[in-house]
């Protein structure tokens, strides 16, 4: 219990002294997760729209697949783009391996099928009629499609915190393709790691008051948008 | 607006769904098509929205491709009530905002709309959460709200209690008087369909069994195979109008086997058969009541018996 406090203690210090290196990792982990949700919304909103609204032979594989790609281990993912991008990988000669880049890879593939299953949830659960409806009424399919998210919009910003949730938190991908190196790749989940395997228990436990904290506030910011538009 | 079929196919799965070889409906304000089930009337109604294409032939509105006209002068109420989220007035401002009616415009013609189906009370009100009566009349709103040439109504009925459909069914006349488009209504409810259309296309199988005025289609339907679903008694290459038959002597009598005697509210009737075909017929006020095994003669007017030749048509 002491621990706890101390750790508690010392993340106040930490976030009331500016500590430059944490507030550079908790950036980095804004900047990586971010980046890589806004990218898995991109590519897997309209997929799962598709997912949601179009009938086609092998359609409960994907689904399937998607299933099963929202409860992969970040370690696993993390693995194969570290094979992908190592230098003697079929990518290595984009030379991304140990980067924010390749970090950002992989919590996309983490984040996406989450994304998918999530939004594909969402537009499944609208009435079928809506968009022939919006048709009828001349909207046309730019138009069809944005209204259909307004309508879908507590759905999606689930999608968003569940993309955003699943990879702030993970450290096996991130340890794996980003190194963990000090001042580059360094995030808040692998320098809790670093600082528990070093014994500074207090600083790891304040490093992980850093990260709830800023889940909570990511997510208070979407919870509070999703309500107000519900 | 005139809606013109062409040679029409349309094919699901391997199989024609609807073949109209021609027909033109619009010539009265009101058509209902009517028959059964998986008839291919929803499927008619959508190629007329442009929601979908005949693989053979095409569906003209005032001569124009429905795919393209459907956009502008197409209104459409879906059989299930969907809105999106917000009041019924928000629902009705987006329809009138998609077919860019000028905002002022949009407040009268919400105002007519609402006042046409009774739902005035109900424009501040959230649309997902009506009972079934509103929401199908917040449907009809909309739908009429765009003053669209064509209305198609798909069972605009369906889905609601007794209460609620007797209402809505006692007011839908004026509704569809209110509006100068040509209304098109599906519907598997033969009484539906001549309390609500002056013209009637009968589709059975997904092809037109009789088209014409309703009173006429109902009274002369053209097949036996038309007058069965009309609700006809078929006896031999006789069929007998629906309601025409009583207990007793009259024009054109019939051997009637009695099964029982039920109370209709209004008024005591036989259930049975004649010659194997199950029947119905009137007893009259003060009349002595059949006993159930019994056989009694029954009689309908002879304008109310038609004679079919083989093929299945109606002898003239």
């Amino acid at each position: 219990m002491s621990d706890l406090w101390a750790g508690v203690l010392e993340a106040l210090r930490l976030v009331v002294t500016g500590d430059r290196e944490v507030r550079e990792i908790a950036l980095r982990t804004i900047y990586v997760s971010g980046a890589a949700t806004l990218l898995a919304m991109l590519a897997g909103v309209p997929a799962g729209y598709a997912l949601a609204r179009l009938r086609f032979p092998g359609r409960t594989l994907v689904l399937g697949l998607v299933n099963t790609g929202m409860g992969m281990p970040p370690v696993v993912v993390g693995l194969v783009v570290w094979l992908l991008l190592v230098r003697s990988g079929p990518l290595g000669g984009l030379e991304l391996i140990y980067t924010r880049e390749a970090m950002i890879l992989a919590q996309f593939l983490i984040a996406t099928p989450l994304v998918i299953g999530f939004t594909a949830a969402a537009v499944q659960a609208l009435p079928p009629e809506l968009p022939e409806l919006l048709q009828v009424l001349g909207a046309g399919r730019v138009r069809r499609l944005w209204l259909l998210a307004r309508e879908a919009r507590l759905g999606l910003l689930a999608a968003v915190m569940a993309g955003f949730g699943g990879v702030v938190s993970e450290v096996g991908a991130s340890m794996a393709v980003g190194g963990n190196l000090q001042g580059q790749t360094r995030v808040l989940t692998t320098a809790i790691v670093t600082e528990t395997s070093r014994g500074n228990t207090e600083r790891a436990l304040a490093l992980g008051l850093i990260l709830l904290a800023l889940a909570f506030a990511v997510n208070l910011i979407l919870t509070r948008a999703q309500q107000r538009s519900g | 607006m005139e809606v013109r079929f062409e040679d029409v196919e349309v094919r699901k799965g391997g199989r024609t769904v609807l073949e109209v070889p021609a027909l033109t409906l619009g010539r009265a304000a009101a058509t209902a098509l009517l028959g059964p089930n998986g008839a291919g009337k929803t499927t008619a109604l959508r190629l007329m929205a442009g929601l979908e294409r005949p693989a053979r032939g095409r569906v003209l509105l005032d001569g124009e491709p429905a795919g393209r006209a459907a956009r502008r002068a197409v209104a459409y109420a879906f059989q299930r009530a969907v809105f999106l989220r917000g009041t019924v007035r928000e629902n009705l401002e987006l329809a009138l905002r998609l077919r860019g009616v000028p905002a002022a415009e949009r407040a009268r013609r919400i105002a007519r709309a609402a006042e046409a189906c009774g739902i005035g009370h109900l424009l501040g009100r959230d649309a997902l959460r009506l009972s079934g009566g509103e929401a199908q009349r917040a449907n009809l709103a909309r739908a009429l709200a765009l003053e669209a040439g064509l209305v198609l109504l798909d069972e605009p009925l369906s889905g609601l209690d007794g209460p609620a459909r007797a209402a809505l069914l006692a007011d839908l006349p004026g509704m569809l008087a209110a509006t100068r488009a040509t209304v098109v209504l599906v519907t598997h409810d033969r009484d539906e369909a001549l309390q609500l259309a002056q013209e009637l296309v009968l589709l059975i199988g997904g092809r037109p069994a009789a088209c014409g005025p309703a009173g006429e289609v109902f009274r002369r339907p053209p097949t036996r195979e038309a007058a069965a679903f009309l609700g006809y008694t078929r006896c031999g290459r006789e069929a007998i109008r629906p309601g025409a038959l009583t207990v007793g002597p009259g024009e054109r009598e019939f051997a009637f086997t009695v099964e029982r005697v039920v109370d209709l509210g209004t008024h005591l009737a036989a259930e049975g058969r004649i010659g194997g075909a199950p029947a119905r017929a009137a007893v009259p006020d003060g009349a002595p009541l059949p006993a159930p095994g019994s056989e009694v003669t029954v009689s309908a007017p002879a304008a109310a018996v038609l004679t079919y030749r083989d093929d299945g048509r109606l002898a003239e």
